[in-house]
């Protein structure tokens, strides 16, 4: 495989970023790990003439805690390094292990969060989880700066709200009330496999009682989906083993999955059902997990 | 009635095998020092890579590379206009395919040129500038839709797009039929699987004068030397093969592929040399790997579970061209015989061309998918017999010292011990029947061919030759043999041998092999077959050297007798050699060393060289294909694996695994033991995950290790590796096989597991949690609507 | 920014400095150059190897700053002014590392063609994690296929490397 020919520029700031991505228009594209744009770049299916590199930035790769604001990740940060960030340890273990559960070890090294949310392929580990968290994106471009819940960000398979000359720069999980969260994936091997589904939960518990609960579905839709009429089920009701199951039914009902080469669609719909359940379950028992 | 011969428990002790010595190849392999084919360049080298068909079944109206020619850096562009039109393959019987399509081409992915450039991204360039026309004509993607009467002819010389047909019949099965207690028929299928292996093909080619070379990943010298000679009607001695380290074979680089023919023909024209490589999405076109199967079998038993006749029908889809196809046709019937003793056996095997890449040969040739068959439809018979899986394979097992229907000899056998020594170590008998839902164990048994009894092609030429040439001053020995390594260890295992036959230190041998130039005849690694055949070649050139050697020494060395000396009045046969030292049997303390021996040899003779060589012999019956399944040995083998299920997605996991070999004596425990853990690797791979996937085109949707999923590290379970002992009066030290024979078990008994766990038989492979999630709501819709 | 050339083609070359197996290397690369090639060809070391190209079988794996990627994903100007090991840099002076005593000691490679990229995912995992669990070994080379070994000589192979060192370090010290 080969990759063609193109220009590649090494910028020195976010603004300088993204006044190269303006300046050249939708021939440039922003890269990071590189993991994806790649793989496309090798397949043919992608073919900018120019990449603008923003992995090296230092201001991309922080992971805070900002008192009354959250957690902040930087969309440069790898998913190695989310995994192994003791912030995230302690207040999202959660969010490091869907992390953790991203391809394998050497692409994790490289990947960033920010690619796996930009580049917005439905199976993608990371929207999920985050989306639970009601995480927030800052996107910055060459004229505007602006703040979308993650939820927003995604269009289609490959497709989001960014324009050309946009890159997400961070992410924040607001302190938020929820008090569980999970994520599940199933894919067909234990390492190096594409979610067949992956069901993020989270629940805010109020003694045995569900306050809010966030269900976000991946892989099983255009973009990540959150099953609103399950979550509405559960609002007010006491947690039991009975209700996630039926939250299951609802999200399965929720989703609208494809057939392809890894599963079907009625197959995926029934994982949709398990993997609710279980995500329900341990979200509830077992914290931040 | 003579008293039964038994070959269990030989066992001896040995200087140099039978332990686990070093690998010769480690240092190589652990310091990225050794070379393999890619990374191998020479001055002035050109890179090339094959044209291939975008359409599955079309004629070729016209190839435009008028764009590509004008890139710069591009050197030539071939078609079959280019090259002879001889038709090559591995099956005499039926060499038909071209070096690049000449009129047609026959599956998406078929060759139908070759291009070189001065690098690699003007080759990419060049090879996306080159225009093929083609008149699509209707393609068949299966042996249904081949066997249609108005489906489209791949072929002329395959009326109905049947390549082989089979039918054999031993003993009476319509008399079995009628004395049998209960009959029983399943219908299997096995899934078209891909070896694997991480090295995608590479062959590099150049000239000089009449002669060329060919360095390739690959698994034969000989065949890739026999087949370019034919294929350019060149003398086989103007064919050099250097084959560098192989990463990984599996039966995929037994072919001659379209990179070794095009490298030559590129290299001829240019008059530099070429470097042809695949990118790993052309591994799945290059095919050659295992044939979807549907197996049909019928069995009749005694009320005690007896087998008294089997018939089995079996449909191969083959892809585009016949390769080895022929043989696995027959594999896929020949050796069940070996397992299982029973007297009527009829066997039906159609092997059907298709419109979608070739298939060949992978580990277990032919064997894998039919063990899966009959194993899944013996636990069934047991079942309905009231029976323990384990027992009905002790009833049925085959016995040492005994020939099948089919007619092959069989000596040492001992699976009925590897079923009971494989029962005991897995806990078998707490376990079947006792595991919770979603749990369960499953045995399956096998066992292959050392070595194939016959070459691929009509020859009288010994199957595997040795040499071994002593230093000057004895300090050194080198062992010539064109026995290929492909991982499996043969590079150690022949020159464990060498020392122990020669009596000479192991760290003190180098092995040359793989060059058709340097080192001597040999037909390569496929049928399990380099321990027994190179062996007994390398064997016998150890004792050639040790019998000069102790001649040598007889006038040499003195002994005390009745208190004077004789000098030089000793006989050799009185002598013996040892790591390296010659002593008197009587009185060891008298020797001398093997080097000042060979020196002295060497000052009176000239070279000190010893020769040995194998030839099987003549061997099996006069039917139809009875040469497919002869060899001088049989290997056997019982696995059990233990799998835990999860009821609600399907997903499998298996938990834990024991396979118990019957392999004759074992050279190298530790390599044995390598082997063990990969063939089931590869065939838990083939049950839960592995199959090749086409679009509507014949496209390959899976040709990447991503959507082709082999297990990873995480996967994998701990395998438990045991062996029987036992010694074959047919190998050298009592030798036979084991790197084939440990992949034939594993999907049988994983499947078995897996019915175990759920209750419910899926009858076609792979084992996906869909189709077990599929199955287990049937089951559960069924029980409901019996309700 | 990286400097550049620009050649008679129109297209640019990037003058970079890396530093491989502790050997700084000034050369001049196109935008297209991915590591694993730039390594192969551009410096000779052909102990990492190119097989799946897609990040999906670790064979090209080497450190980057110390950590495991696929070099067949990394563009050679992306790593100017970093540091990159590969196979041929764990030995030192003909001094061979531990988990390449033990691949021997084990016979954990058998074709080998994987093995120079679950060394480097192993020398990754043991400098992060000297006492490694079975689980996290096997975690650790999850990324590297192999088809000839079921890896079970490489996890046994790796897991007496850390208990070697272990003990190494353990006498040191006592």
């Amino acid at each position: 495989m080969y990759l063609p020919d193109f220009e590649y520029f090494t910028p020195d700031s976010v603004e300088e970023a993204c006044q190269l991505l303006s300046k050249y228009g939708p021939k440039a594209m922003a890269i990071a790990g590189g993991t994806d744009i790649v793989v496309k770049m090798k397949k043919e299916v992608l073919a900018p003439e120019i990449l603008v590199s923003i992995g090296h930035l230092p201001e991309l790769k922080k992971i805070e805690y900002v008192p009354g604001k959250g957690v902040v990740i930087g969309a440069g940060v790898t998913h190695n390094e989310v995994q192994n960030s003791k912030i995230l340890q302690e207040k999202y273990l959660s969010v490091c292990e869907a992390a953790h559960q991203m391809a394998n070890n050497q692409v994790r090294n490289l990947g960033t969060i920010g690619g796996n949310i930009s580049n917005a392929v439905p199976s993608a580990d990371m929207p999920p989880i985050l989306i639970a968290l009601d995480t927030t994106v800052k996107i910055v471009g060459s004229k505007k700066e602006r703040t979308l819940p993650l939820e927003d960000v995604f269009k289609g398979p490959n497709q989001t709200v960014l324009e050309h000359d946009e890159l997400i720069t961070e992410f924040v999980i607001p302190d938020g009330s929820f008090t569980g969260s999970t994520y599940l994936k199933f894919g067909l091997r234990a390492s190096g496999a594409l979610a067949v589904v992956g069901v993020a939960a989270s629940v805010q518990m109020d003694g045995g009682v569900i306050k809010d609960a966030r269900i976000v579905l991946g892989a099983v839709s255009p973009v990540p989906l959150r099953a609103k009429e399950a979550e509405n089920l559960l609002k007010g009701k006491q947690a039991s083993e009975e209700l996630f199951e039926e939250a299951g039914v609802i999200a399965s009902g929720e989703c609208r999955p494809i057939s392809d080469i890894r599963a079907s669609a009625e197959y995926r719909r029934d994982m949709v059902r398990v993997f609710t359940r279980r995500a329900l379950l341990k979200a509830v028992n077992e914290g931040h997990v | 009635m003579a008293k039964e011969f038994s070959y269990l428990n030989m066992k001896r002790e040995y200087s140099y095998i039978g332990k686990s010595l070093k690998r010769t190849d480690i240092l190589d392999k652990v310091t990225g020092r050794g070379k393999f084919a890619a990374d191998l360049k020479f001055s002035n080298m050109l890179y090339g890579k094959l044209i291939r068909s975008t359409e599955a079944h079309a004629r070729i109206i016209k190839i435009d590379t008028s764009e590509a020619e004008k890139l710069p850096g591009v050197r030539a562009i071939i078609t079959a206009k280019d090259v002879p039109s001889i038709k090559y393959g591995l099956s005499p019987a039926r060499y038909d395919e071209n070096i690049f399509c000449i009129d047609k081409v026959r599956y998406y992915g078929d060759k139908i040129g070759a291009i070189c450039a001065v690098d690699e991204e003007t080759l990419y360039k060049a090879l996306k500038l080159i225009k093929v026309e083609y008149e699509v004509l209707p393609a068949v993607f299966t042996p249904a839709e081949a066997a249609k009467p108005d489906a489209p002819q791949i072929f002329e010389e395959y009326p109905g797009n049947i390549n082989t047909e089979i039918h054999l019949e031993f003993g009476d099965v319509e008399k079995a039929k009628q004395e049998a207690y209960y009959i029983r028929t399943d219908r299997l299928q096995g899934q078209r699987t891909l070896h694997g292996f991480i090295e995608p093909h590479c062959s590099i080619a150049y000239w000089e004068g009449k002669r060329v070379t060919i360095h390739s990943a690959h698994q034969s010298a000989h065949y890739l030397q026999h087949h370019i000679a034919r294929i350019f009607d060149m003398k086989e001695g103007d064919v050099r093969v250097v084959l560098p380290y192989i990463g990984g074979g599996f039966g995929g680089k037994v072919d001659i592929s379209g990179l070794d023919i095009a490298a030559v023909a590129l290299s001829k024209i240019t008059g530099q040399p070429v470097k042809m490589f695949y990118d790993l999405e052309e591994v799945w076109y290059n095919g050659r790997a295992r044939h979807g199967m549907d197996m049909k079998y019928t069995t009749g038993v005694t009320k005690e579970g007896k087998i008294l006749f089997v018939e089995n029908e079996t449909i191969l889809d083959g892809g585009a061209y016949t390769g080895l196809g022929v043989a696995s046709a027959y594999y896929a019937g020949a050796l069940l015989t070996v397992l299982y003793d029973f007297d009527n056996y009829r066997f039906d095997a159609y092997r059907y061309v298709t419109n979608l890449p070739p298939c060949g040969a992978q580990r277990g040739h032919g064997q894998p998918h039919p063990r899966y068959a009959f194993e899944s439809h013996l636990d069934h018979i047991a079942e309905d017999l009231g029976m323990d899986p384990i027992e009905i394979r002790l009833i049925n097992a085959r016995k040492a010292n005994t020939v099948t229907p089919n007619g092959y000899e069989v000596k040492s056998y001992y699976l009925k011990e590897a079923n009971e020594m494989a029962r005991d170590a897995s806990g078998w008998k707490d376990k079947k029947g006792k595991l919770p839902v979603g749990r369960g164990i499953g045995v399956g048994n096998g066992g292959f061919v050392t070595g194939a009894g016959y070459c691929m092609y009509r020859t009288d030429l010994p199957h595997s030759v040795a040499m071994i040439k002593i230093y000057d001053d004895g300090t050194h020995a080198i062992v010539y043999t064109n026995a290929v390594d492909i991982g499996q260890g043969s590079d150690t295992v022949l020159t464990q041998m060498a020392a122990q036959a020669m009596g000479y230190p192991y760290e003190d041998i180098t092995i040359c092999t793989r060059d058709t130039d340097l080192s001597t005849l040999d037909f390569g690694a496929y049928a399990s077959r380099q321990t027994l055949m190179a062996g007994w070649a390398v064997k016998r050139a150890g004792e050639d050297v040790k019998r000069k050697i102790l001649a040598q020494a007889a006038e040499m060395l003195k002994v005390k007798e009745d208190g004077g000396y004789r000098f030089g009045k000793l006989t050799p046969e009185e002598l013996d050699c040892e790591e390296g030292i010659v002593f008197v049997k009587q009185e060891p303390a008298v020797n001398i060393t093997f080097a000042e021996v060979a020196r002295a040899y060497f000052v009176k003779h000239g070279v000190l060289i010893g020769r040995g060589y194998y030839h099987p012999g003549k061997l099996g019956g006069t039917h139809k294909g009875a040469a497919v399944g002869t060899s001088p040995a049989y290997s056997s083998a019982t696995q059990v694996a233990e799998v835990e299920v999860d009821m609600e997605t399907g997903l499998t996991k298996v938990v834990g695994t024991w396979d118990v070999h019957d392999s004759g004596f074992v050279v190298n425990p530790q390599l044995l033991h390598g082997q063990v853990h990969g063939a089931f690797s590869m065939g838990i791979g083939e049950t839960i995950w592995e199959k090749v996937v086409f679009d509507e085109k014949g496209k390959v949707l899976n040709g990447n290790f991503a959507e082709y999923r082999l297990p990873t590290a995480l996967d994998m379970p701990y395998v438990e590796s045991l062996v029987l002992d036992t010694f074959e009066p047919n190998g050298p030290w009592g030798v036979k096989e084991v790197g084939e024979g440990a992949t034939t078990p594993t999907l049988g008994c994983v499947a078995n597991a897996v019915y175990d766990a759920i209750g419910v038989r899926i009858s076609e492979l792979p084992l996906t949690p869909e189709k077990i999630w599929r199955a287990l709501k049937e089951k559960e819709a069924k029980e409901k609507g019996g309700k | 920014m990286a400097e550049f050339v620009v050649g008679e083609d129109g297209i640019k070359r990037y003058l970079v400095s890396i530093t491989v197996n502790g050997i700084k290397y000034t050369k001049v690369v196109k935008a297209n150059s991915l590591l694993v090639n730039f390594l192969r060809e551009d410096l000779n070391l052909t102990g990492t190897k190119r097989a799946c190209e897609q990040g999906d079988c670790g064979a090209c794996t080497v450190l980057l700053d110390g950590k495991p990627v696929n070099s067949c994903m990394v563009l050679t100007v992306s790593v100017d002014g970093r540091e990159v090991t590969t196979v041929e840099g764990l030995a030192s002076n003909d001094k061979l590392d531990i988990l390449q005593e033990k691949f021997i000691e084990h016979s954990a490679p058998q074709c080998g063609f994987c093995a120079p990229g679950i060394l480097m995912s192993a020398k990754a995992l043991l400098m992060k994690n000297p006492n490694p669990t079975e689980y996290e070994v096997r975690e650790a080379i999850a990324g590297n296929l192999c088809r000839c070994t079921g890896y079970v000589h490489y996890v046994e192979a790796i897991l007496d490397a850390a208990a070697a060192s272990q003990e190494r370090k353990d006498g040191k010290n006592g």
